[in-house]
Formats: C-alpha cells, structure tokens, sequence
C-alpha cells in the first residue's frame, strides 16, 4: 500500500545484477571451474562429430559378415546383427539426435520466451499465457508427440516440429516469473515515462535482463529435446531412412539381440546420457558464473 | 502578485485500486489511493506536497505522468487532457511533463552506459533531434547537472547515489519538459547528498524555467525548495497554499500536528515548543472514515466531523486552503 518506499540495492534480483559482471577481467567467469572448460568440451566434440563424422565414415550398410561382434580393435562399439558397426552408427545418429534436439530447442525457445515476455510486462495477455501454459504442462507429452508424430507420419521435419512445439511451457514459465521481476523495475516505470511503447519496453529493457535465463533454458531444453528425440525413435516414431540414437536402440529391440549383445545399446545410451549432462551442466554452469553471489564458487 | 499562467492542472484526481476478492471472498477491496485531488500548478513554480506513507503521493506523481489512468478527475497540461491524448499527442504531451523517480539505485537500467541511458529518450522520440547532434545534447545535458562528461561510458553501478539522480534529471530534462515530477527525488540520499540535489533542483529552475511538484516526506526539504505546499492526508488534499501560511500558520489541525514533529535543530529551543503526538497510525485508505478522513486521530473532532465532509476552501482568498470544520485559529508552533 505505501508506495514511499522501495526496497534498497539488496534486493536487486539476479536478472537485474546480471549485467555488473559484465567486465571482462571478472573473477569466477564460466572457464574458471573444470565443470565450464569440460563441459562445452564435451559439446565441441558432439557438435564437431555431428558435422564432420558421417564425411569422414560410410553410412552404415549391412554388408557385413561380422555379426555381433562384441568391441574389438576393429570395431570399437562392436556390431550389430546385421554387421553394422555400432561406432559408425553412433557418429551417423549425432548429426540427426543434434539437430533435433537445436532445433526443436530454439523453436520452443522462441516460443516460449515470446509469450513468457508478453505475459510478463502486458497485465491482459497474462491470463491467457498462464492457463495455456497449465494446461500445456498437464498434458501427457508423449502420448501427445507419439499420436501427433503418428498421423504426420515418421521424418526428421515432424520430429523437430513436435517436440519443439510441445517443449515451450516450461521456458514460458521460467522467463515470466524473471521477466515479472525486471517489468516490476522502477526503471521500466522510467522508460515508460520517456514515452517508451510496449514493444520497446519488451526488447529492449527487459529481454537482454532475462537473456542469461535464457541461454540456459536453449541447453536445458535441447537436452530434452534430444531424450525426447531418442524416445520417440525408439518407439518407431523416428525417419527409418536417417540413423539416430534411439533407432539403433530399437533395432537392437526388434532384432531381439538387445539382451545379449549389451554393446548395442549400451554405447548409444551412453551418447544420449554424455550429450544431456553436458548441456546440461554447461547451462548451470553458465547461471552460476552469471549469479554475482554464487561467483567464485 | 499577478496571476501566473497554469502549467498544469489537477481536476478532481481520484485513483481507485482495486484488490480483487478471491473466489470464495467475492466482494473486492477497493484501495482509494487519491480520492478527489485537485491544485493548480503555475509556471517556474514549485509545489511541495508531503503527508504520511500511504497517503497517495506517489500515486499522485504517478497519475500525473501517465503511468497510472486516474479512475475519474482530470490532469491537464495547458489545456490539454493527459490522460485522453493517443498516438502522436500523447508523444507531444509526454515529452512535456517528465518524472524523476525516488531510488537512483533501481531507476536506471543497470545494463546501459549513462550514454545509453541519456540516448535513449532521443531513441524513443526520433524527431527531437537528428542523430548528429545528439551526442552535443548529451554532453550538454551532463554538464548542466554538474557531472563530467568524460563519464558518459560508465555503468551506473560505477557512480554514487547522487551522481545516480543527477543522471535520472539528466534523463528527465532531455526532452525539453515544462513540468517535472519529483517522486521523493531525494529520500533514498545521504543528508549531505540531499543539498546538493536540491539546490540543482533550484538552479535548474532558474535557468530553464521548469515548474515542478515536489512530492516528499522530509518537511524541511519541501520548505527549502516550495512555493507553495499541499498537504495530503488519505488520498485528499488537508491544506494547500503559500509556503509561509501553511508553515507559520498552519490551518488544518494535521498540518499543525506534522508541522511540530519537525525535530528543532537549536538545542536551546528545545522543549520550548509543544509538540503534539498523533495516536496510532493513519486509517486504512481501503475503508476510510466517514465526513473528515482525519477526525479518527484528531482532538478537535465533533459530530459534525462524522458526517459532513469539509470541502477544500480558502475563506481568506490571500491565505491558504484547507479542509476543516474547526480550523487552527493561530500559529500552533508559537505555543508554549
């Protein structure tokens, strides 16, 4: 009710403080913990894999007289029943399992941060943002994405589309709840004053508050993207004419192998589980050395 | 004294929040944060007004720039509807009456450089000025609230709490206003930082003809820097008039009772003064008390005060305004 009083330097929030530790020189910056250098190492090498992998191997074919083979020196993860090498398909599945997984985060990134920053500052757009996101968050995701990807019909195009269009809520929540701090700034009131309109407001003061929040939620939800990616294959949902991790797990499934020839399913697991916790570690990683008091731990 | 021209006017200003009731508690709350507020506000004039925390003065500064719609009453700049105006007039008229908010540490985007900050207003309003020149203006601005322009591509955070308001009356002054609102503009600075914004205030009165409303809690602040002073008590004007009236003739029982809170800086007058304590805290603006809003805490209250509401009249068209059925007939501070 007193409107004589605002609360002092303090109680600033994180978004808003964000920007003091923009000098270069700063102390606690993201490389300064293995946790930063490791993790985006770990990415470096999936996105280069994904990128130059399939140039320098053969698509996988099932020419090959090596059946089951558990890891040797010639085949590293070993091969399938129909010969393939588990390796080779491994490095064809990163380019796929990557795409999806970017792209259906920055379809979902886009849409979520668009209404997170709508809901936010516009008091009447609120409402509508809030129950659509409740909603979207009681929905079951995966049987949603499995029937939608059904009747759309199995390629990579449907895969991105779903997932990214099914993944916005929850960075809808998490940038309204900041963005509502930042649009609460008496230096929104300012700029308001100055004669700022809505859009201006909205791009200008309150997105590059909220820009950390989002880098994080880009590489939270690609993680994500990518399980949901590999689940959805798995199921039978994925392009049967492109690799990626979770169809050599389902071939490993139908082929009836998948209790025996471990291998099969382990090293595509093992893609999937390094790939989700270097994102993810990256993106807390990133929060962390953005955070002025948790900076130096 | 001849009339001065009015800049802007207040009409009847009443701003209703509304606190809605939730599902089971159906009838909403309605916080009457200004309930009929009405004053003139003349050229290269300043008008301080002061009352308790909560009594709508930041509600008031707020309504007049536009960032509240005022539920009924009008804020007129020469004429012109504030509140009415849409598209281009709105821009015009936005430009003409500026705010200086009260917390210099979260007025100020903390991302930008004091040259973005100073900037941005020429962004927002293109035509002002063509982008050449901007840069001038901005080093003109700087130097006219005493700061150097050498520090234009700092951060905020990189400055003190004064140096942060001047850079919020740069901010307000780049577009050239008529009128400026002060929201406490001094409240969140050290005493000695408090004197030298103020005196800025007045020198940049002087030269550039500004008029301002002085919104504050600090009593001698508003006399140092008023005109004329309007006291607010629960969203309503108490009494409004000449600095000197109100301050050594005070009218209005709560402007007396305020004005003896004013802690005397001269040890040997000490005690020599009665002070008079008002019990308890001002009532709730939600459920405010019928007739006068101060007669729950004053100690000249009568029926009459329960029912009828004293209107703002100046009996003595020469001396102040006030709102009360029995007012203060001499200088209470005088007292012994």
């Amino acid at each position: 009710m007193s409107s004589t009083s605002t609360a002092p330097a303090p109680d600033v929030p994180l978004a808003a403080l964000a920007a003091t530790s923009l000098s270069p020189k700063r102390p606690g910056g993201f490389f300064s913990k293995p946790s930063g250098w490791l993790s985006v190492a770990v990415l470096v090498v999936f996105v280069l894999t994904g990128v130059f992998g399939p140039m320098l191997m053969e698509r996988p074919g099932g020419l090959g007289t090596d059946i089951l083979q558990a890891p040797s020196g010639a085949h590293w993860f070993g091969t399938d029943d129909l010969g393939q090498d588990v390796f080779t398909q491994v490095v064809w599945g990163t380019r796929i399992s990557l795409t999806v997984g970017v792209v259906a985060s920055l379809i979902a990134i886009v849409i979520g941060t668009a209404l997170g920053l709508g809901a936010a500052y516009l008091k009447w757009l609120d409402p509508f943002v809030t129950t659509i996101t409740d909603v979207m968050l009681s929905l079951p995701l995966l049987p949603l994405m499995i029937l939608v990807t059904a009747l759309a019909g199995p390629s990579v195009t449907t895969l991105v589309v779903v997932i990214g269009v099914l993944s916005w809520p929850e960075v809808t929540r998490l940038i309204r709840s900041n963005g509502m701090v930042v649009a609460a700034m008496p230096y929104i009131d300012g700029a308001r004053v100055l004669g700022a309109g809505a859009v201006r407001i909205i791009t200008r003061e309150i997105l590059p508050a909220v820009m950390p929040l989002i880098v994080v939620s880009v590489l939270l939800t690609a993680a994500r993207s990518v399980i949901s990616e590999a689940g959805l294959s798995f199921l039978g949902m994925g392009d049967p004419s492109s690799w990626s991790w979770g169809r050599i797990l389902l071939n490993a499934q139908r082929s009836g192998t998948i209790a025996t020839a471990w291998w099969q399913t382990l090293f595509p697991s093992l893609a999937i589980l390094l790939l989700v916790l270097a994102s993810t570690i990256a993106g807390v990683r990133y929060n962390d050395s953005r955070d002025p008091r948790t900076k130096g731990m | 004294m001849a009339m001065p021209d009015v800049v802007l006017s207040v009409e009847n200003l009443t701003k209703h929040f509304t606190a809605r009731g939730s599902l089971l508690r159906r009838s909403p709350h309605v916080v009457r944060a200004l309930d009929g507020v009405s004053f003139d506000l003349r050229a290269s004039e300043t008008l301080g007004i002061v009352g308790e925390s909560g009594c709508g003065k930041s509600t008031l500064a707020r309504t007049i720039v536009g960032l509240e719609r005022p539920t009924a009453g009008r804020v007129t700049l020469r004429g012109e509807d504030v509140h009415a105006a849409r598209g281009r007039d709105l821009r015009v008229l936005r430009r003409r009456v500026q705010i200086v908010l009260q917390d210099p540490y979260t007025s100020l985007n903390p991302r930008r450089t004091v040259r973005d900050l100073l900037l941005q207003p020429f962004e927002i309003h293109r035509d002002l000025l063509p982008r050449a020149r901007r840069e001038a203006r901005i080093d003109e601005l700087v130097e006219l609230v005493g700061l150097n322009p050498d520090h234009l591509d700092r951060y905020p955070f990189q400055f003190s709490g004064g140096q942060r308001q001047r850079i919020g009356i740069a901010r307000a002054l780049a577009l050239e206003p008529e009128v400026i609102v002060c929201d406490e503009p001094v409240s969140a600075l050290d005493v000695s930082i408090q004197a030298q914004v103020v005196n800025l205030f007045q020198r940049l009165q002087r030269e550039l003809g500004l008029s301002y409303v002085f919104i504050a809690h600090d009593l001698s602040v508003v006399r140092h820097i008023s005109d004329r002073i309007g006291v607010m008590y629960l969203g309503k004007m108490a009494e409004l008039g000449d600095r000197t009236d109100v301050y050594d003739t005070p009218r209005h029982p709560y402007t007396s009772a305020l004005l003896s809170a004013v802690p005397v800086p001269d040890p040997a007058l000490r005690g020599t003064r009665s002070r008079r304590l008002l019990e308890g805290d001002p009532p709730s603006p939600v459920d405010p008390p019928s007739g006068c809003r101060f007669r729950t805490r004053c100690w000249k209250a009568q029926d009459v005060c329960a029912t009828t509401e004293p209107p703002l009249t100046a009996p003595d068209p020469r001396e102040q305004a006030f709102a009360c059925h029995f007012p203060m007939t001499q200088p209470a501070t005088t007292a012994s």
